[in-house]
């Protein structure tokens, strides 16, 4: 017993070393911290949305006798207002007429902070039809705003709330009776796919639904983070293996003692990986746009999904380009981080746990762009996300699906500018004792950790 | 002009210095041997002298160029082989002298230097087996040949026979020799004080960073009145 004590004791000591266990502290607080994100984007998703109501706010729509004898006036803002209840500040009547064309409707909109909103016809428009028996046709408008898997604009509640409108103006003509037309007293006011407008890429795109928009988008790109996330935890764990194995065979003594420079060694390493790792990138993508093909024949087969390239989001040459140079710079950084970790590994076994660093950074960003989509996480997550450098490849191809070429280039300016900064790092740590002698001998780790 | 000259040579590692201002001079075609016990500083001596480390303190030049000035004109002219190196183990002997030549020639004198090293590890068909087969006394007779094979004017070898058998480190020993006669100018560390006194023209012993002795094996022998460099290194250690 004493025995398997003693060598559970010696294997206990070398696996739980201070890094494996700030790892597995670093994971649960990221796990941690992905509950609340899902969470705080599934309220939302749930929570009542804010509408838009174009209407005329005092004019009666309808007029009817009650059981009572009473004349009522029925306006469709007093009515929703009515069933929001404690929310009723959530509905927003906008500032255009009920003629504004969609363009000042979607305008209104953006000016008043609301992405949905119900257009009604003019009171006297209304009436007429129902005094003709003919069925009102509402309108719905929204400002698509991209978001991540949770994060949809809720089309369900703003047609929820008009099968309410329609309801209560069936129930009144019901009770008013002398109504022979079926069809129309069940349905007195009608929405339709064919009556929705979406405001996407600086048009109102009709018969389109932001959720149909979103179902493809996602189904394109959903996991787009988790294949670069591989991609960087694959290659990173190749160069920084490389590093252990050469520092354990001593080969890199050797390599540092023969006559070529240490920014050749440098590039040569870094480049040969990139080579590799722009290779499994392509082979990832190409596996994924299999994947994604059969996505979107599934999607569409639902009739859930658009075309996108008829609403000016499928991607061109020119942004397939960025996307791959956007992967090439992600993997560089990589790389470059890599170099630098690995400078400090002793040897194979210790630069496998050198890894966890860069899995972490690559993980952070796929949680926060899989869950909440850059452009519907907050101002600090989207800080989070720029300043890792792999964000960007996982942002790229949502990003120019929105138009947002800007996002892109900053993205590659950025990776640009770090991989120099890594790959100089590099250089410089090749020139110096650490790389031999690793961190234990240098003055400046003696002086933080008080070792001699 | 010295193959190898110390001056005040200091080495520090935080606030630890490992090397106290060793000045020495190693002469043109000479065997020169660095002895001391484990951690006295030998290693940390030749990696200097290998441009591997940095200097704290003093100079070091080879053939009269400096290593802290001139790095790629030394790494030019110079041939490390570290302690328990190893060689990339998915390639064959014969690729891994290849890619090693490589750094120094192309075509024919490639194929040249390629075929001298081939000579040298004398490794038969085994040649072409992939490093990660080979015995230790085969892996270090290939990492001797990759060593001298372009021909350096100074060879660096640290611990050069530790962990060989008889044979093996007597065949490695006589490889040293054949190269000094050459003229390559050679400078090696090693515990074994035998080795040393058959092999080396002159010696080194570095104690606690220290160099405490120089001068030939006989006359160091004869200094101290004794008939090993083993008693001789004790009787300098311990006084």
């Amino acid at each position: 017993m004493s025995h398997i004590t003693s060598i559970m004791k010696k294997e206990l000591r070398e696996m739980l070393t201070p890094g494996s266990v700030i790892s597995v502290v670093i994971m649960v607080v990221l796990f941690a911290g992905l509950g609340m994100m899902i969470n705080g984007e599934v309220e939302k998703a749930a929570s009542l949305p804010t509408i838009g109501i174009v209407a005329e706010e005092d004019a009666a729509y309808y007029t009817y006798v009650d059981e009572e004898g009473v004349t009522q006036e029925w306006n469709p803002v007093d009515y929703l207002k009515y069933i929001y209840g404690d929310y009723s500040d959530r509905i927003v009547v906008l500032n255009v007429s009920t003629s504004a064309t969609d363009s000042e409707i979607i305008e209104a909109m953006q000016s008043q902070g609301v992405t949905s909103a119900v257009v009604f016809p003019s009171a006297s428009d209304f009436r007429a039809s129902m005094d003709s028996d003919t069925a009102v046709t509402v309108k719905q408008l929204y400002v698509y705003q991209p978001t991540g898997m949770f994060g949809t604009v809720s089309t369900s509640a703003v047609t929820t709330v008009l099968s309410y409108v329609n309801s209560v103006m069936s129930s009144i003509l019901i009770y008013e009776g002398g109504y022979d037309d079926y069809e129309f007293i069940t349905n007195p006011v009608v929405y339709s796919t064919a009556s929705t407008g979406t405001y996407v890429n600086g048009e109102v795109r009709t018969g389109i639904s932001p959720d149909s928009i979103t179902n493809t988008v996602t189904s394109q790109t959903l996991m787009i983070p988790l294949v670069i996330m591989i991609i960087i935890m694959m290659v990173g764990s190749i160069v920084i293996s490389s590093m252990g194995s050469e520092k354990e065979n001593k080969t890199l003594e050797t390599l540092l003692t023969l006559p070529i420079k240490r920014t050749s060694i440098v590039a040569g390493k870094i480049i040969a990986a990139a080579i590799v790792g722009l290779a499994y990138g392509l082979a990832y993508l190409l596996g994924m746009s299999l994947y994604m093909g059969s996505m979107a024949s599934m999607y569409s087969s639902t009739g859930t999904t658009v075309d996108l390239s008829s609403i000016g989001m499928a991607l061109d040459l020119v942004d397939w380009f960025l996307v791959l140079v956007s992967m090439f710079l992600a993997i560089v950084c990589a790389l470059g981080i890599c170099m630098i970790l690995g400078a400090f590994a002793k040897n194979y076994k210790s630069a496998q746990t050198m890894t966890m660093p860069l899995s972490i950074l690559a993980m952070i960003p796929m949680f926060i762009i899989m869950f909440s989509g850059w452009y519907g996480a907050g101002t600090v997550l989207q800080a989070v996300c720029f300043i890792i450098p792999f964000s960007h490849p996982m942002i790229a191809m949502q990003a120019l699906m929105y138009g947002d070429v800007t996002l892109v280039l900053e993205g590659v300016v950025y990776m640009a500018a770090f991989a120099l900064v890594t790959i100089l790092i590099t250089v410089k740590l090749y020139s110096s004792d650490i790389l031999i002698t690793g961190l234990g001998q240098n003055k400046y780790f003696q002086k933080l950790t008080g070792r001699k | 002009m010295e193959a190898l000259e110390l001056r005040d040579v200091r080495k520090s590692y935080g606030e630890r210095e490992a090397v106290h201002g060793i000045s020495l001079a190693v002469h043109e075609g000479e065997i020169f041997g660095l002895i001391g016990h484990n951690g006295a500083g030998k290693t940390t001596t030749l990696r200097m002298i290998s441009t591997l480390l940095t200097i704290t303190g003093g100079s070091i030049s080879v053939f009269g160029h400096d290593v802290a000035t001139e790095p790629e004109e030394v790494r030019r002219i110079i041939s490390y082989l570290p302690e328990d190196a190893g060689a990339y183990r998915d390639l064959t002997g014969r690729a891994y002298l290849n890619f090693m030549a490589g750094f120094f020639a192309t075509g024919a004198e490639k194929e040249a230097m390629v075929a001298r090293g081939m000579e040298l590890a004398d490794l038969g068909e085994r040649i072409d087996s992939k490093v990660d087969t080979y015995s230790k006394g085969m892996m270090r007779r290939l990492l001797i040949a990759r060593a001298i094979m372009p021909n350096p004017k100074l060879a660096i070898m640290d611990e050069v026979t530790s962990g060989l058998d008889v044979i093996n480190a007597y065949e490695i020993r006589e490889v040293i020799r054949g190269i000094a006669a050459t003229g390559v100018t050679v400078i090696m560390s090693s515990h074994n004080m035998f080795e040393v006194d058959m092999l080396c023209d002159r010696v080194g012993m570095i104690d606690q960073g220290n160099l405490i002795l120089l001068g030939k094996p006989a006359d160091l022998k004869a200094e101290y009145g004794v008939d090993t460099l083993e008693e001789v290194f004790v009787r300098a250690v311990k006084g």
